[in-house]
């Protein structure tokens, strides 16, 4: 019996059956078959198409979590002969091309020295050694020194050793303790105190 | 030179702040008293001097209730201009420079005119109870002489002492060990 839809599936079934002049049926349709294609294509407006796509509908379903889990990046990276790009690089032709003064006229030099700690790069520095190791010594002692100024450096640490006789004295004489006293104004002490902490000793060892 | 107990790394490099003791305070205020009296002598010389030199005459300040007391007078208001100028200005007099002390407010800031003032007027009554107004500096805590006291002032040490700690090894043989 046959059916409406039955005899297109007999013509195709007939064209590709291994009978001869099969091959020229064959050829036909593929040549029908390129043209039909050729012109669908024509005819489609693919900016269009594109257009209709909703594209954050077809991303959200992609898991690229789920892609990037099954990427092995050491593999890749090992794969990648780093020696090899850097020794072609020609580094000096990079630097060449970089025109210096237009990256530091972009840099906001005060806003890098605002974040530099510049106290606790202070600390940090063995000035003592610094001063004996360096001719920065010679120089602070050509500039600062002289009999006057160390007569005056004797005399002054001399008072206050003599200060501090007096006190421990007047304080055992009396038997009492001074040593949760102030050192001095609390303000001043603390700002000073901050400056002359040598690197690793905190202020409870001063 | 031996070294001074600051530079011998004493703990007196880091007492910059710290409250002034009595024999500093002492030694500076009599560098002043002779600063002071060696100016104000040198002054009264030279108007002497001056006067002898326009009028031909020889005056002698000291003679005489009227001149003696313009003398006085006069020496008085030096003595408190000396003292409440500088005070006022740096917090230091030529005395207290010279032995690295300085006043401060009870606070730690630099004091004003109306406390150098009152100090300078008020440092008198520290005597004139039999010097009874300087005990505070042997035994309150934070050094309180009275005059100190009424002007809400305090004397610290200002001298940097780690200073001429640098400067006294700047001054050393680097192959010697410090």
């Amino acid at each position: 019996m046959r059916h409406w839809g039955d005899a297109p599936v007999d013509q195709a079934s007939a064209a590709v059956s291994p009978l001869p002049g099969s091959n020229r049926m064959e050829q036909l349709v593929e040549s029908i078959a390129e043209r039909v294609v050729g012109l669908v294509i024509e005819a489609i407006d693919v900016n269009a198409l594109v257009g209709k796509v909703d594209m954050d509908a077809l991303l959200s379903k992609v898991d690229i979590d789920a892609i990037v889990s099954k990427v092995d990046v050491d593999a890749l990276i090992n794969r990648v002969d780093v020696d090899k790009i850097v020794s072609r690089v020609d580094v000096d032709q990079i630097v060449e091309r970089v025109d210096v003064d237009r990256i530091i006229d972009r840099v906001d030099v005060e806003k890098i020295i605002d974040r530099v700690d510049v106290e606790k790069i202070i600390q940090r520095v063995d000035i003592d050694a610094l001063v004996e190791q360096t001719e920065l010594g010679t120089i602070i002692a050509r500039s600062t020194s002289g009999v006057a100024s160390e007569a005056l450096d004797l005399v002054r640490a001399q008072g206050v050793g003599l200060d501090d006789f007096v006190a421990r004295w007047v304080n055992r004489i009396l038997r009492r303790k001074s040593d949760d006293w102030p050192a001095g104004p609390p303000a001043l002490v603390a700002a000073l105190a901050v400056a002359e902490i040598p690197p690793g000793r905190s202020e409870a060892s001063r | 030179m031996s070294p001074p107990a600051a530079a011998s790394g004493s703990p007196i490099v880091g007492r910059q702040g710290n409250y002034a003791g009595g024999v500093t305070r002492l030694v500076a205020f009599a560098a002043d008293v002779g600063a002071s009296w060696g100016a104000f002598t040198l002054a009264v010389a030279g108007i002497t001097f001056a006067i002898q030199l326009v009028t031909g005459t020889k005056i002698d300040l000291t003679q005489g209730r009227f001149s003696a007391l313009i003398v006085v007078v006069s020496f008085v208001a030096w003595e408190f201009v000396y003292f409440a100028y500088q005070w006022s200005l740096s917090g230091k007099t030529v005395g207290m420079a010279l032995l690295g002390i300085r006043v401060v407010t009870t606070d730690g800031g630099s004091i004003t005119g109306r406390q150098a003032v009152i100090r300078t007027l008020t440092l008198p009554l520290s005597f004139l109870l039999f010097g009874l107004g300087f005990i505070g500096i042997l035994l309150n805590k934070d050094r309180h002489a009275l005059h100190d006291r009424l002007a809400r002032t305090v004397v610290v040490y200002s001298w940097d002492a780690r200073a001429a700690r640098l400067r006294w090894l700047a001054n050393q043989d680097p192959a010697s060990p410090v």
